[in-house]
């Protein structure tokens, strides 16, 4: 059955076309894989069936999430939860929440967002992180400087926007692949969540 | 080796070489990098498979419209004003159809659609590379705005 509400925990993902295998994956694919961040997964193995975008994203994936200096991880971790949220991406939600949380230990923060909603009270760096999340998902078009001001007021520089700008951008992306090649599963309920 | 591509999504903002935004984005020279090539990938694939040429140009196109986008959307139109219009039938419809889907309000997506895209004959490959190239123009948009505010920044 699907997965239909925003959650910390472990979420899995079912394909709607079929995976490559690592049986008959070709060079190319095998090496797309092992570029991905989980060579493994249903998700990539199902890109792989257009290997040379996926040949693409992943080093581009990589980069945007995980390059360092500038806007802090956990900082584009938490852009990338608001998109998913505003997206409706429930397994991208799930995976980058608790990355999140991993990094902050700040579950309270997830639950925030996730139960009361985007404008629950934050403090100012990561309410100013939040909008500007949410206004670059929803209405790219209509944005202006005027959007940037309370990121510099926070003081955020050029770099920090920058990263968290190709964070958001990053998951318009991801939101769409994993929510349009297939399915998040919720986790088993018969199964004692781990610890 | 041939020269450097140029940097679409620069040019489309009209960034110029060497100023502050360009050196900014030198600081993160793999996302310059893999932004132009899976550009580069999808839109012009040496082995196009079975999402033609036209139809890559035309589904790009639609994106950035749908996204408000008139920079990116004018690069893609030129792009398929090049190529040709992809013949108006059942497939093309299905395709834009799924397009606008994926564009617009991708929480609504529905393991039919897939059948249909099979039932007017796209292969695994060909459906990963059309959702690819929506994903990628959702991206490209959301990347270009952010960039271009900046410049805004500068200027001021």
């Amino acid at each position: 059955m699907k997965a239909t509400r925003f959650t910390l925990e472990a979420v899995d993902w079912e394909p709607w076309l079929a995976p490559v295998t690592v049986e008959s994956a070709t060079p190319a694919q095998r090496a797309a894989l092992e570029a991905s961040p989980q060579a493994n997964s249903a998700y990539f193995r199902t890109l792989a069936n257009d290997v040379d975008s996926l040949s693409e994203r992943s080093p581009l994936f990589h980069a945007v999430m995980y390059v360092p200096r500038g806007l802090k991880r956990a900082e584009r971790e938490l852009a990338t939860v608001v998109t998913s949220i505003i997206n409706g991406c429930i397994y991208c939600s799930s995976v980058h929440a608790r990355r999140f949380v991993e990094l902050t230990k700040q579950p309270e923060i997830i639950r925030a967002l996730y139960e009361t909603g985007l404008d629950t009270p934050l403090e100012p760096r990561l309410r100013a992180i939040v909008d500007y999340a949410a206004r670059l998902t929803r209405e790219p078009a209509t944005m202006t400087a005027a959007d940037l001001a309370p990121l510099r007021a926070v003081g955020m520089d050029d770099l920090e926007i920058h990263d968290l700008t190709n964070a958001v951008a990053m998951f318009a992306n991801a939101n769409r692949l994993m929510q349009t090649l297939g399915e998040p599963i919720p986790p088993d309920d018969s199964t004692p969540s781990a610890a | 080796m041939p020269a450097a591509p140029p940097d679409l999504l620069e040019s489309v903002i009209g960034v110029a070489p060497d100023s502050a935004l360009s050196r900014l984005r030198a600081l993160r020279p793999d996302i310059v990098r893999h932004t132009q090539g899976s550009h580069d990938v999808l839109l012009s694939p040496a082995d196009p498979g079975g999402l033609s040429l036209p139809e890559r140009a035309l589904i790009a196109a639609r994106v950035a419209e749908q996204s408000h986008h008139a920079a990116l959307a004018s690069h893609y139109r030129a792009l398929l004003a090049e190529r040709g219009d992809p013949p108006p039938d059942k497939r093309l419809e299905t395709i834009l159809q799924h397009v606008e889907r994926v564009t617009m309000a991708p929480r609504t997506a529905h393991p039919a659609h897939i059948e249909a895209l099979r039932a007017v004959g796209l292969t695994a490959r060909d459906i990963v590379a059309l959702t690819q190239i929506v994903a990628f123009v959702s991206y490209q948009v959301r990347a270009a705005v952010g960039l271009a505010l900046l410049t805004e920044g500068q200027a001021a």
